[in-house]
């Protein structure tokens, strides 16, 4: 239980700015050594731009390998550190443990120990300090200050979990799987001022809010589309010229839900001596029936000239779900029995939801002088992450760099290199990254092997 | 207050490894109150010695029961005597226990000060301070703790035949609690 409580503590505060990391983890030692920046044609490229569906998946066009297989190094460093048959007794894992920290626990969840961390981000180790009177409550929280955001946070994307279908003559009739969730919150100032200022503090009667807002949806789209060559170069053979793809979805949601308000916490005057209250007064709404439907749709476009290729699309867009009978519930703190308690407001009333439109940009020019050089833009439901690479191409070696902007804002690098002999390659890339509980980056080595 | 502070204590889970330090303002908990103040009334020889007590609870954040406590040390501490009739010394005493009643035990002492010679006149300052026994450390990781503040006086003198009587005021008293944090 306690355990539980902290995981939640760590997920409201860094979950939304890892999840962008993790969703985009790759085998491909490559990419992460020209910044993060993809050169594929499938992958993210057709997930975003239905026209890419009109374009091979040319490796060769590309230069990207047909398929990665790591060389887990890190996972190798972990079991020497940590013995499969112990995990069971293992501090990390362990709560009970005197060593078991839920930071290190949740550094591994969001950097899975694939790839091997040539420069591990510290974990926040200071002292914390509180200053406790009767009507005082002031906490230094040192250097782990900066975990606590300063603006609203949370974790939110939309995924296709499967899209299946056949194609004939630019056509395609499929069906999809989608799952779309967002959790935003945001501390109000007297919870941020109680969690960072070391001179104030808490004050009496102040009302201590976590606002929040999370929504979850998820169902079946059936879909057609159409993905063409509208014009081509002076040789048709090639893959010069301009495409356009599109898609409409007829979305079928199976249920959704969504929870609205704040949980507080009303400071007694005087701070200590008198029983804080807690307060939650929460909206939520959920379906009674799987009968969402709606109607949205994706579009894109590709042109490609020569060296150059450059490409835009946007998904779900006017994606707006209508539930014809869900039901509205208050949840409040029931501050006698200690319990949230759930009461109906109204039941069978029409409810309205949003798929928020994803997108990706994205562009690549290949040199005959054996450079690449990428870039993407993409936004899969919260925040845009920015990537851009050049790779160099020398005979058999190759070497690799660039830069990103991730969710958080934050600029990050990758550098690294390769040896490609006929099919195989060997690629190593080093990345840094902010996926884990520090102000501080870390470095990632990734190891693969390419096949061509 | 422990919801409060339970509620905090979640986002200070998230501080990591270190030492969770914990100053607590004891006096501004009974200033005001009778609590603050111990009366002394040391009868003249053959008894020559005897104690006045004031027992006090405090409320500490909870969820540090398996915590290790380094060190509990007061850190700023002030008492005045005043003295209304006779002479002699006084001592300082503090005693920790889990509850009211056992601060009575011997093995309850956690501070103990030299005794300072009184007598009637102005107040007479004397200054606190000092590391509490380690062996009442533990208590500390507990949600509730009773402190007993304790004056212990001493009168070699056979008059006046009303002993030696005055009051021990508190006037700051801050604890200062270091704990290996294992929070939760």
């Amino acid at each position: 239980m306690r355990t539980g409580v902290v995981a939640v503590a760590l997920a409201l505060l860094v979950l939304a700015p890892l999840r962008s990391a993790r969703a985009q983890f790759s085998f491909d030692a490559r990419r992460y050594g020209m910044g993060g920046v993809s050169l594929s044609r499938d992958g993210n490229a057709r997930r975003f731009n239905p026209a890419y569906r009109a374009l091979k998946t040319n490796s060769q066009a590309t230069g990207t390998p047909k398929f990665s297989i790591p060389v887990p190094l890190g996972l190798i460093d972990f079991f020497k550190k940590h013995p499969i048959n112990q995990l069971s007794h293992d501090s990390i894992f362990d709560p009970k443990s005197p060593a078991f920290n839920p930071f290190e626990l949740t550094n591994l969840i969001f950097n899975p120990p694939i790839f091997y961390e040539v420069k591990k981000s510290p974990l926040p180790t200071n002292n914390v300090e509180f200053t406790i009177g009767k009507n005082q409550l002031i906490m230094n929280l040192g250097g782990s200050r900066v975990l606590i955001p300063e603006q609203d946070f949370g974790l939110g994307s939309t995924s296709r979990l499967f899209d299946a279908g056949v194609g004939f003559a630019g056509f395609h009739v499929g069906v999809m799987g989608f799952l779309q969730y967002d959790a935003a919150f945001t501390l109000d100032s007297a919870l941020r001022r109680a969690l960072t200022d070391t001179v104030t503090g808490l004050q009496p009667g102040d009302t201590l809010s976590l606002l929040s807002d999370a929504v979850a949806q998820a169902g079946l789209a059936p879909t057609v589309g159409f993905a063409g060559r509208l014009t081509h170069g002076a040789d048709p053979a090639t893959d010069d010229g301009l495409y356009l793809g599109g898609a409409v979805h007829y979305y079928m949601g199976a249920t959704f839900g969504r929870l609205t308000g704040p949980a507080q916490i009303l400071v007694g005057n005087p701070i200590f001596g008198t029983t804080p209250a807690a307060g939650v007064n929460d909206t939520l709404r959920t379906s009674n029936k799987a009968n969402g439907r709606g109607v949205g749709g994706d579009v894109g476009l590709v042109w490609v000239s020569g060296p150059f290729e450059v490409g835009v699309g946007a998904n779900d867009i006017g994606a707006e779900l209508t539930w014809s009978d869900t039901k509205l519930q208050h949840v409040t703190y029931n501050t006698t029995v200690g319990k949230l308690v759930t009461t109906l407001d109204t039941n069978h009333v029409e409810s309205k939801t949003k798929l928020p439109i994803t997108y990706m940009a994205n562009a690549a020019l290949r040199m005959g002088t054996g450079t690449t050089v990428g870039s993407d833009v993409i936004n899969s439901g919260r925040g845009t992450v920015i990537h851009v690479g050049v790779e160099q191409r020398t005979g058999p070696f190759a070497i690799r760099g660039g830069v990103s902007r991730d969710q958080r804002k934050k600029m990050q690098f990758g550098f690294g290199g390769g040896l490609r002999l006929g099919p195989l390659g060997l690629d190593v890339g080093f990345f840094t990254h902010s996926n884990s509980l520090s102000p501080q980056r870390a470095i990632t080595m990734a190891t693969a092997i390419s096949i061509y | 207050m422990k919801a409060l502070a339970a509620a905090l204590l979640v986002f200070v889970a998230a501080c990591g490894r270190g030492k969770a330090i914990f100053n607590v303002d004891v006096y501004s908990f009974i200033a005001g109150t009778s609590k603050d103040t111990v009366h002394y009334i040391i009868p003249p020889p053959p008894a020559g010695s005897a104690t006045g007590s004031q027992v006090q609870k405090i409320n500490l954040p909870p969820g540090f029961g398996s915590s290790i406590v380094d060190t509990v040390r007061i850190t700023n501490g002030s008492a005045n005597l005043v003295t209304t009739s006779g002479s002699g010394r006084i001592g300082f005493q503090l005693y920790v226990a889990a509850d009211s009643a056992s601060t009575y035990n011997a093995g309850a002492l956690a501070l103990s000060l030299p005794d300072t010679a009184v007598s009637v006149g102005p107040p007479i300052s004397v200054t606190i301070s000092g590391d509490l026994s380690g062996a009442v450390n533990a208590l500390f990781t507990q949600p509730t703790v009773w402190i007993r503040l304790v004056a212990t006086g001493t009168n070699p003198n056979a008059l006046p035949v009303t002993g030696l009587q005055g009051s021990m005021i508190l006037t700051a008293l801050t604890i200062r609690v270091i704990v290996e944090d294992k929070i939760f």
